[in-house]
């Protein structure tokens, strides 16, 4: 079994191959790194160069890259498929809520004025390889960014072995069953599709005394509410599994196998698991 | 007016008189026009074709009604050739997971 882990899209990146070492091995790897390394370049909002930042800043792109520009499309049909739960519009939200810089720049205690919720909703137009914002609309694809990025780079290494790609807990295999720990005491077999994991349990810090995490509510523009602390959805691709998971926290009903963990402890297995 | 005179009137009137008489039995009315023989070989040959032309529009019309009838169970066909593919689809795509007891290899967790 051949394993590479790194940092990418501001997470943790393991790359599992299960194929013998060799050159072969490494080359695939070494792409399958190199496609994050591209990914981050064009989505991230924390890269002011990136094509996702100029869009935001610019409001249009005549010229957008094909890999933007779909995954603009998946977060609007993600958008319209889960009744606005998912909405890649939660820019604003997000840094209102003080996620204003890398989760590793941010102080776990923000002083300051309180947040206050930010509109989300706004207006996305993709026309061929044009992609056009409403008057203060900025995107956030954080989470299906990077399952796009997980699904893209699962097909490049799976050309060279089974493979197992997981990116801070948005995972794809293709080939092989690989045991997945979903909680404590809790393991998945996935030998097909993927696996993503949406909650309030990381990324959550203080502001002006209040209790933040990064899942946006587009219904409220604030930190979702709730007693769930984490959903963890499979679904065929980890684009589908990172929107489905969001979806879900925020109460959505899904028809695929999933896993609520609650506020008070329980785990709750759905969706045809058992 | 002479008698001279009165005489050249005479002759021109005869004249015309004769030559319209000549110009009427000449123009044959009372005999029947001869029919060209190609215009029978034409007429002939109309009706053939009329008929050659009835023959192929019977054999165009049965040979659509039989298209019309194997196109209709061919399109049956491909829709059920096509409702397989996706169910064959859909079941390829779906995800197959199961709980294990087994220690895991990777974890995931709110990313």
């Amino acid at each position: 079994m051949q394993r590479r882990a790194f940092t990418a899209m501001g997470t943790e990146v393991e790359l599992l191959l299960d194929i013998e070492p060799g050159e072969i091995a490494e080359r695939a790897l070494d792409r399958a790194e190199s496609e994050f390394e591209r990914f981050e370049q064009l989505l991230s909002r924390f890269r002011a160069d990136s094509e996702l930042s100029r869009l935001n800043r610019e409001g249009r792109l005549d010229d957008a890259d094909p890999d933007l520009v779909h995954v603009v499309g998946l977060a609007l049909a993600a958008r319209e498929r889960t009744g606005g739960r998912f909405d890649p519009t939660v820019h604003d939200a997000v840094v209102a809520a003080g996620y204003d810089r890398t989760f590793d720049e941010m102080p776990a205690d923000r002083t300051g004025p309180a947040p206050s919720p930010a509109a989300c909703g706004g207006s996305i137009r993709v026309d061929g390889r044009t992609i056009e914002l409403g008057p203060g609309t900025r995107l956030d694809l954080g989470g299906i960014a990077k399952g796009y990025a997980v699904d893209r780079v699962a097909e490049v290494l799976g050309l060279a072995g089974p493979c197992l790609v997981n990116a801070g807990g948005d995972l794809a295999v293709r080939g092989g069953a690989w045991p997945v720990g979903v909680t404590s005491g809790l393991t998945l077999e996935l030998s097909k599709g993927a696996i993503a994991t949406s909650g309030r349990d990381r990324r959550r810090w203080r502001s002006a005394g209040a209790e933040m995490h990064h899942l946006i509510d587009p219904s409220t523009g604030s930190p979702a509410a709730g007693d769930l602390v984490s959903v963890t959805v499979v679904a065929d691709s980890a684009t589908d599994a990172e929107v489905l998971a969001k979806a879900a926290f925020l109460g959505a009903e899904v028809d695929v196998p999933h896993v609520l963990v609650t506020a008070d402890g329980r785990t709750v297995l759905a969706g045809g698991l058992a | 007016m002479t008698d001279t005179s009165h005489r050249t009137y005479a002759v021109a009137i005869a004249l015309v008189v004769f030559f319209l008489t000549w110009a009427a039995v000449a123009a044959k009315p009372w005999a029947t026009p001869k029919q060209d023989p190609r215009l029978a070989t034409l007429a002939q040959r109309e009706a053939r074709l009329r008929a050659d032309a009835q023959l192929v529009q019977q054999v165009v019309d049965q040979r659509l009604a039989a298209y019309r009838i194997a196109l209709k169970a061919r399109k049956a066909q491909i829709a059920s050739s096509q409702a397989r593919s996706l169910q064959v689809a859909q079941a390829a795509a779906a995800p197959a997971v199961r709980v294990v007891n087994l220690p895991p290899l990777t974890i995931t967790r709110t990313s």
